[in-house]
């Protein structure tokens, strides 16, 4: 064997978090699934846009609340470029998730936390390559929001309106709020160490259960409540388009989608010092 | 090597699982400088003692330290230990080089001692392949390059041998044999006695969770079972010579005359003084491995 070719450095060795984010990001990176999921969430987004953008000033037909406002109004606007997280959020959950069950399910997880085997650094490190992930995937998905649904718009004679009323925040909130989302998905992962039952686990309730879980607390009148669910947040942060359902104020949105990202991370950083490889 | 010895220590270690006692109040030394083997049946609580001793898995009770340190407080865990502890740590869609790469840089150590490594295991021409696609021999190498990446004086590797072909397995003996004569301590487990048997000189026996038996291999064997076999179509004229030279005879049948305590070499030469015919001269297989069945309970396995 060559005894070390390369001398070692001052600070070879010392896991340090700038360190592990690069290795996260490079976990990320060297695997095909990234790639995979953000062209299924451009795919949908593009669709969703185009759709709610071609759409507007339309009854969708059970009514009042269902007519989407008239096309060069701010909140279709609105509406229209946050399809990039709403198409989109999904597919960053997912990534979230695997980023700890992957290491699981490979049994990459007992090279990791031999390089980190004090453990916490790594899943902040985790927690923080997959915001910068989170964030690239919501700026790609608005910008396909912003193609689809702003050439649908532009055909129907309105002007794209990038800068009219609370559009710029809801598009940088947006972006912002799926970087948040890949959290939720390791929080998940966390909890439920086999990919996929988490995945799964992961898309119905942010497919199935929320939704059907606001509705009944809508027939039962209790939309004070459904409106910190973490979806009506969402849509209460983008002040977008909600088929008048009660939405909390912008920032009280924000800071619950804030909290429910704090949460599972929280989890996910508990759970994972503690446990034990084998 | 320059740098001092850095030895493993195991204190009272025990670990359970739920209702199971997976390792029982076990102790040891590991010493630079050699190669020790870890050796006990399948379930015998191998894979859980190393384990512990890398900070993966919390013991119940007991210390387990490297050089003087639990592996959690090592500085610089990666250039400190190397371990190589199951074959299918990869993610079959990410390539050896980036494999590796996310250790490197995980660990602040510099990259192009990628390249060292996997010239070292053979694996340099196909680096840029993902992992799914490699043999289990391949990840065994790839498993021990990822160990080397650091240039640990200590080796903790479990089951190396698994899924190589016999000139792999004679290569990693050479390897480790290497390691530790530059003063470097590996420690390594098995399952197949045989597969250690040439590699080892320090052997830790475990079996039921429980230490059996610690000590130098050689000790393990029995010289006074070792026998040598010889057939010969004059049995009468063989045994005369055999009791002119002072050798003891054994045992027989048909033709096959068994001779114990002697060396092949010196039933030849009795048989050539006295000039009689042999057409079969071997020395019986070492009991080790029955000793070692005996001492882990005697499960055959697979």
């Amino acid at each position: 064997m060559s005894r070390l070719a390369s001398p070692p450095s001052e600070t070879a060795g010392r896991p340090s978090l700038g360190r592990l984010v690069q290795s996260e990001l490079l976990k990320i990176r060297s695997t095909r699934l990234w790639w995979a999921l953000l062209l299924g969430a451009i795919l949908l987004v593009l669709v969703q846009a185009g759709f709610t953008a071609a759409f507007e000033g339309e009854d969708q037909g059970f009514g009042d609340t269902s007519v989407l406002p008239p096309g060069d109004s701010p909140e279709l606007l609105r509406t229209v470029y946050t399809q990039g997280f709403f198409g989109g959020y999904i597919f960053a959950l997912i990534l979230g998730i695997t980023g700890l069950t992957g290491e699981y399910r490979y049994q990459t997880i007992t090279p990791t936390f031999l390089v980190a085997p004090r453990r916490h650094p790594v899943v902040v490190a985790k927690i923080i390559a997959h915001l910068i992930v989170g964030a690239g995937y919501g700026v790609a998905c608005t910008v396909a929001a912003v193609v689809a649904g702003g050439a649908v718009l532009l055909g129907k004679g309105f002007d794209l309106g990038l800068t009219a009323d609370g559009v710029p925040r809801s598009i940088a909130m947006s972006v912002l709020a799926m970087a948040l989302w890949t959290l939720v998905g390791i929080g998940v992962g966390t909890l439920i160490t086999n990919q996929i039952a988490a995945i799964l686990v992961g898309v119905a309730v942010a497919y199935i259960v929320e939704p059907l879980f606001g509705l009944v607390l809508s027939v039962i009148d209790a939309e004070s409540v459904g409106k910190f669910l973490p979806t009506a947040a969402s849509t209460g942060l983008f002040e977008s388009f909600a088929y008048g359902s009660e939405l909390l104020v912008w920032w009280q949105g924000g800071l619950v989608l804030l909290g429910y990202a704090a949460v599972f991370a929280g989890l996910g950083i508990l759970l994972s010092v503690r446990r034990d490889i084998t | 090597m320059t740098r001092e010895g850095v030895p493993i220590d195991v204190v009272g270690l025990t670990k359970r699982f739920g209702s199971v006692l997976a390792v029982d109040d076990i102790s040891f030394h590991v010493e630079p400088g050699r190669v020790t083997g870890f050796l006990g049946p399948n379930g015998a609580g191998k894979t859980t003692t190393l384990r512990c001793l890398l900070g993966l898995v919390s013991p119940t009770a007991g210390s387990t330290t490297i050089g003087g340190r639990p592996y959690r407080e090592l500085v610089d865990p990666v250039g400190t230990v190397g371990a190589a502890l199951e074959a299918a740590s990869f993610h079959p869609g990410r390539s050896a080089r980036h494999h590796l790469a996310t250790i490197a840089r995980g660990a602040g150590h510099p990259e192009r001692r990628i390249d060292e490594v996997l010239a070292i295991v053979a694996l340099d021409t196909v680096a840029d392949r993902r992992t799914g696609t490699y043999s289990m021999g391949m990840r065994q190498r790839l498993g021990l390059a990822a160990a080397l990446l650091g240039d640990p004086p200590v080796l903790i590797l479990d089951e190396p041998g698994n899924g190589l072909d016999p000139a792999g397995i004679a290569w990693l003996r050479d390897f480790l044999r290497g390691l530790a004569a530059e003063g470097r301590t590996v420690l390594m487990s098995s399952h197949v006695l045989s597969e250690v048997q040439q590699t080892v000189e320090d052997v830790l026996i475990l079996a039921k969770g429980r230490l059996v038996r610690q000590g130098l291999l050689r000790e393990l064997e029995d010289p006074d079972s070792r026998a040598v076999l010889v057939r010969t179509p004059t049995p009468e004229r063989l045994r005369d010579a055999l009791r002119d030279e002072g050798l003891v005879e054994t045992g027989s049948a048909d033709a096959m005359i068994r001779v114990t305590g002697a060396t092949s070499a010196a039933v030849g030469a009795a048989a050539f003084k006295h000039q009689v015919e042999l057409h079969e001269l071997y020395a019986e297989p070492s009991d080790l491995e029955r000793t070692f069945l005996e001492l882990t309970g005697g499960e055959a396995q697979p």
